[in-house]
């Protein structure tokens, strides 16, 4: 079942179980995870908006209130409309789950490891492996949104979405939270094997 | 001779195997290897002059920006938010858990049986759903806690979870097959219905094993103790309990079925009859709402995040030439036309290590299935069997991504090793179903001729 | 000088097993590698193995890959011209476009909006009519039209939508399930043996003709333009000449094809018939509409649909008397 802790992430309850809290640390994945609850709601979101564009198909008088929201033909904007709720959605959500412990590990060594040589292992893995490839993505999402919005590009299809370069910015706002909750974790464990090791 | 840019594809998948071991998130190995490897090359092809094949510039991995649009705008994974949206609200409306007892009681003196009831709801959840992630995630939100509960063995807990709950690959409406079709320029029908007998063939040895062992072993599978004996009046009672779930389950198959909905708007139509049985429950609170969407929320997270590394994991293993180091293999095969389609198999089954459904549909089907097709042997036959051994693949150890969505998922006290040997028996299963298949062709054959005619293919 | 090697990852947006819709840049590859003796090597990339079959554009702009292949109508959202040169509704054919495109300055035009993208285009490719759809129930007025829940991309949805048909936006992977069980009444697709190839005769028993949404379909290799201006003049002239004969290669293979499909898919039970005329009338009356409209909103768009249209006018007295009329038995 999947739990979702109301204290600090992982970094104290799962896999890093025991790592005391700095409260630096504390302050931005409460922020990342304060943003991850707002748009976890997308989820909700997206089933009634589906739910509604079933409906829509059928019934005339829903089709026709859409219509005043979406134009003459708001199946397509509909449509459109679930694929960018998901986008967002889980691109925000990469960082809330980061910040809960979420992301599947296997741990069939690393579970008899000391907490010690798990930070340490934590730590490499943020600076080496997380952090080129998200600051690399970064790099490049910038110009690709860019690109987007000096296109003014638009949904391809008739009755589509506008405004393209808003859903694609969802890929910057996903890696900077990710970024940010990848600088918690490594303060965490900074704080820990560095500053804390008397207790 | 290897080229040099075939012994980089060698090291990068050694890498990532090797690394996953650390316990480091997957995900961000997937990203952080092929991040490294795009460094090595580029190095490599800088200071020793290495043929790095396409992988000539920096520029050339920033496509994966333009993969994770990709995969923004792929609407068919919409699905799989929904599904888990629904497997999260049954669980905290209480709902599961009375279709679970349901079944329990049903085959309460039968050994086993929540594990079958888990087998059988398995094959449900495949029916109206066609990605792997999602079966499983839902499939082991339900029913882990309640066999935890019920003092199973955590082995046959989530080895029963895992393969039921990727038996949606499989058994139509499927996801996977529709994207094979589209990707060999395939008849879907064809597909859909010569994968049916070979997955409802797993679906019942599944429920045989299951049988057999609770029986052999009596300590995997306890009664409950209050096992009650099946009167008429326990049936009745049952029945009503799974009224509701099961109508959830016939109102997505049903909407599919029947025209109104294609099969993601029925995820969400699936997921928003969750809220209302909720809400019959009186369990239908804006906190348990909230708490079904964060579940939902960490839960998508996590399998995107796996399908984000293995699209930058792909990227970089094709700019360096693999698939064409694998054509190139295949053809210096010294194998008659059997030899061949049985490495290919094996290719199959190594490469649903690395490389999840989507990929290994996108990169090794289309360079396999030409060869197969001038072996002559019939493609429907082929991607069938093919399916069958990608399904194995996902839930082999070490590296097996159905087992990682049921560790994403399972209750804390499940450790990795549980899920790595209680899969095993059902591995085995699969890998005797892709031996009846390449055996008996008909299994795989027969259903689609019937249906739509020998004339037709 | 010595002569150039040149080693291009090319993705192409159609799967290569898709008959003259996807194999056609294989076989220019192909003729590249013979003519040059190994020299020029485009090495095709499937569909979204490398780059995703929608992002060809994006990614040769952007430098990403030196080139690609595609269908220059999915251009529509960014660069709206685009969708003219990819295909006209009740527009040219592929000889005529062909002839506008070479010698009536329908290459000039495109040129000079791609040069801002950073794109060379090449025509490299064009085939035969689509369908106009498969539907679940055979259309005989225009009447039935109205409401029809039907799934159709780009000019030709925006025209549907004109006459009353309520398009709906399907992904690609879900459109046969959905056409199966009728969440559609009807669907375009593509070439009728690209159709066959996928199956829809299975799903829906009314293939309707003609084409009108998409007359030909028109395919460009892009170049990236810093590329492309390195490249030596021989080299240019190799990639242009392979092209020019690509076009020739897919309206010849495209063409050769259908008849035979045609005639198989009757003996399957499937009705092949022409739209009527007054749904085809009112169809044509909403092309205009909606070509006139994204012409009053988009500079460029005017330019090239002007331009087709003063070629489609001069060109009107041959083409009507210069063949025998289409329905002309080929034997008495
Ligand atoms: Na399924
Ligand atoms: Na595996």
């Amino acid at each position: 079942m999947t739990k979702v802790p109301t204290r600090p992430g992982e970094a104290i309850t799962g896999h890093l179980a025991g790592l005391p809290p700095f409260a630096p640390a504390d302050a931005i994945e409460r922020a990342v995870r304060g943003i991850g609850k707002v748009f976890a709601l997308a989820w909700l979101a997206l089933v009634l908006i589906t739910v509604l564009a079933v409906a829509e198909r059928y019934a005339p008088p829903i089709t026709a209130a859409m219509a005043a929201v979406f134009g003459p033909n708001p199946g397509t904007a509909l449509t459109e409309l679930q694929w960018h709720i998901y986008a967002g959605g889980f691109l925000v959500g990469l960082s809330y789950a980061m910040t809960v412990g979420a992301h599947v590990r296997i741990d069939v060594f690393a579970e008899h490891w000391s907490l010690r040589t798990k930070a340490w292992v934590e730590l490499a893995g943020m600076a080496l492996f997380l952090a080129p490839f998200a600051v690399f993505v970064l790099m490049h999402a910038i110009p690709f949104v860019e690109r987007s919005y000096a296109l003014n590009e638009v949904s391809p299809s008739p009755g589509g979405l506008g405004g393209r370069w808003i859903i694609k910015s969802f890929i910057i706002v996903g890696f900077v939270l990710i970024l940010a909750a990848a600088l918690a974790r490594t303060m965490r464990i900074l704080n820990y094997l560095f500053r804390h090791r008397a207790g | 001779m290897l080229e040099t840019y075939e012994l980089i594809v060698i090291a990068l998948m050694a890498s990532f195997i090797l690394l996953i071991f650390t316990g480091y998130p997957i995900a961000w190995v997937l990203a952080g290897v092929s991040f490294w490897f795009v460094v090595i090359a580029l190095w490599g092809a800088e200071t020793l002059d290495w043929d790095t094949f396409m992988l000539d510039r920096w520029i050339r991995f920033s496509v994966i920006v333009d993969r994770i649009w990709s995969q923004m705008q792929n609407s068919v994974l919409v699905a799989l938010p929904n599904f888990i949206f629904m497997g999260i609200m049954l669980d905290k409306s209480g709902v599961a858990e009375k279709l679970m007892q349901a079944f329990t009681r049903l085959f309460g003196s039968l050994q086993g049986g929540l594990a079958i009831s888990v087998c059988a709801i398995g094959i449900l959840l495949a029916a109206s759903t066609g990605i792997v992630g999602a079966s499983v995630v839902l499939l082991a939100t339900l029913s882990l806690p309640l066999m935890m509960a019920y003092g199973y063995s955590r082995q046959l807990a989530t080895g029963v979870v895992a393969a039921s709950g990727t038996l949606g690959i499989l058994i139509p409406p499927s996801i996977m097959l529709v994207i094979m079709a589209d990707q060999l320029a395939m008849s879907v029908g064809d597909l859909f219905m010569g994968a049916m007998i070979p997955g409802l063939l797993l679906g019942a040895l599944y429920i045989v094993y299951v049988v057999v062992i609770s029986n052999v072993s009596r300590g995997v599978a306890p009664h409950p103790p209050d096992a009650p004996k099946v009167t008429l009046g326990l049936v009745l009672e049952a029945l009503r309990a799974m009224a509701a779930p099961a109508a959830l389950i016939l109102a997505v198959l049903g909407s599919i079925f029947f025209g109104i909905a294609t099969a993601t708007e029925a995820s969400a139509v699936g997921a928003f009859g969750a809220m209302l049985l909720a809400l019959i429950n009186r369990r239908l609170d804006w906190r348990t709402i909230k708490d079904v969407c964060y579940g939902t929320a960490s839960t998508t997270a996590f399998i995107m995040a796996i399908f984000l590394g293995a699209s930058a994991f792909a990227l970089v293993m094709r700019s360096l030439g693999g698939d064409e180091f694998i054509a190139h293999m295949l053809k210096s095969l010294p194998f008659g036309p059997d030899g061949i389609i049985i490495v290919i198999l094996a290719i199959a089954f190594v490469a649903g290590f690395f490389l999840d459904w989507l990929e290994i549909s996108l990169i090794f089907l289309p360079l396999v299935a030409p060869v197969v097709r001038a072996l002559g042997y019939d493609p429907v036959w082929f991607v069938v069997v093919f399916a069958v051994m990608l399904q194995t693949s996902f839930l082999t150890p070490p590296v097996g991504f159905s087992l990682f969505y049921v560790k994403g998922v399972a209750p804390k006290e499940i450790e990795t090793r549980d899920i790595y040997l209680g899969v095993l028996p059902f591995v085995a299963i699969q890998l005797l179903v892709v031996f009846l298949v390449f055996e008996f062709a008909e299994i795989a054959l027969w259903l689609p001729r019937e249906v739509y005619g020998a004339a037709a293919r | 000088a010595a002569q150039e090697r040149v080693r291009w990852g090319v993705p192409i947006a159609f799967g290569s097993n898709l008959t003259a819709l996807g194999d056609t840049l294989p076989w220019v590859a192909d003729r590249l590698r013979a003519m040059s003796g190994g020299r020029i090597d485009l090495r095709v990339q499937e569909p979204g193995t490398v780059i995703p079959a929608l992002g060809v554009f994006d990614a040769v702009s952007e430098g990403k890959v030196d080139a690609g292949y595609t269908w220059m109508g999915y251009e529509i959202g960014k660069v709206p011209a685009s969708a003219l040169f990819g295909a006209t509704p009740f527009g040219m054919e592929a000889i005529e476009f062909s002839a506008w495109y070479w010698f009536h300055g329908g290459k000039d035009l495109l040129m000079k909006i791609y040069e801002r993208h950073n794109v060379v285009p090449i025509f490299c490719g064009a085939i035969s009519p689509e369908g106009a759809g498969w539907f679940r129930a055979q259309i005989t007025s225009l009447d039935q039209v109205r409401g029809l829940r039907f799934r159709a991309a780009g000019l030709g949805g925006r025209i549907w939508e004109r006459v009353g048909a309520s398009v709906q936006l399907i992904p690609g992977p879900e459109l046969y399930q959905a056409l199966e069980r009728g969440v559609l009444d009807g669907t375009e697709f593509s070439l009728p043996t690209v159709d066959e190839q996928l199956g829809f005769q299975r799903v829906a028993k009314f293939l309707h003709l003609p084409g009108w949404h998409q007359p030909t379909t028109n395919q460009f290799l892009y170049v990236n333009k810093a590329v492309w201006d390195k490249l030596q003049d021989t080299t240019k002239a190799m990639i242009e000449t392979a092209c020019q004969a690509g076009v020739a290669y897919a309206i010849a293979r495209a063409e050769a094809l259908q008849g035979a499909v045609l005639n198989r898919f009757r003996e399957q039970g499937v009705t092949v018939a022409q739209l009527p005329e007054d749904v085809l009338k009112r169809l044509q009356q909403a092309t205009k509409e909606v070509l006139d409209e994204q012409a009053a909103r988009d500079a460029d768009f005017k330019t090239v649909l002007d331009s087709m249209r003063r070629f489609q006018a001069e060109h009107q007295p041959w083409k009507h008397l210069g063949y025998l009329p289409r329905n002309w038995p080929a034997t008495q």
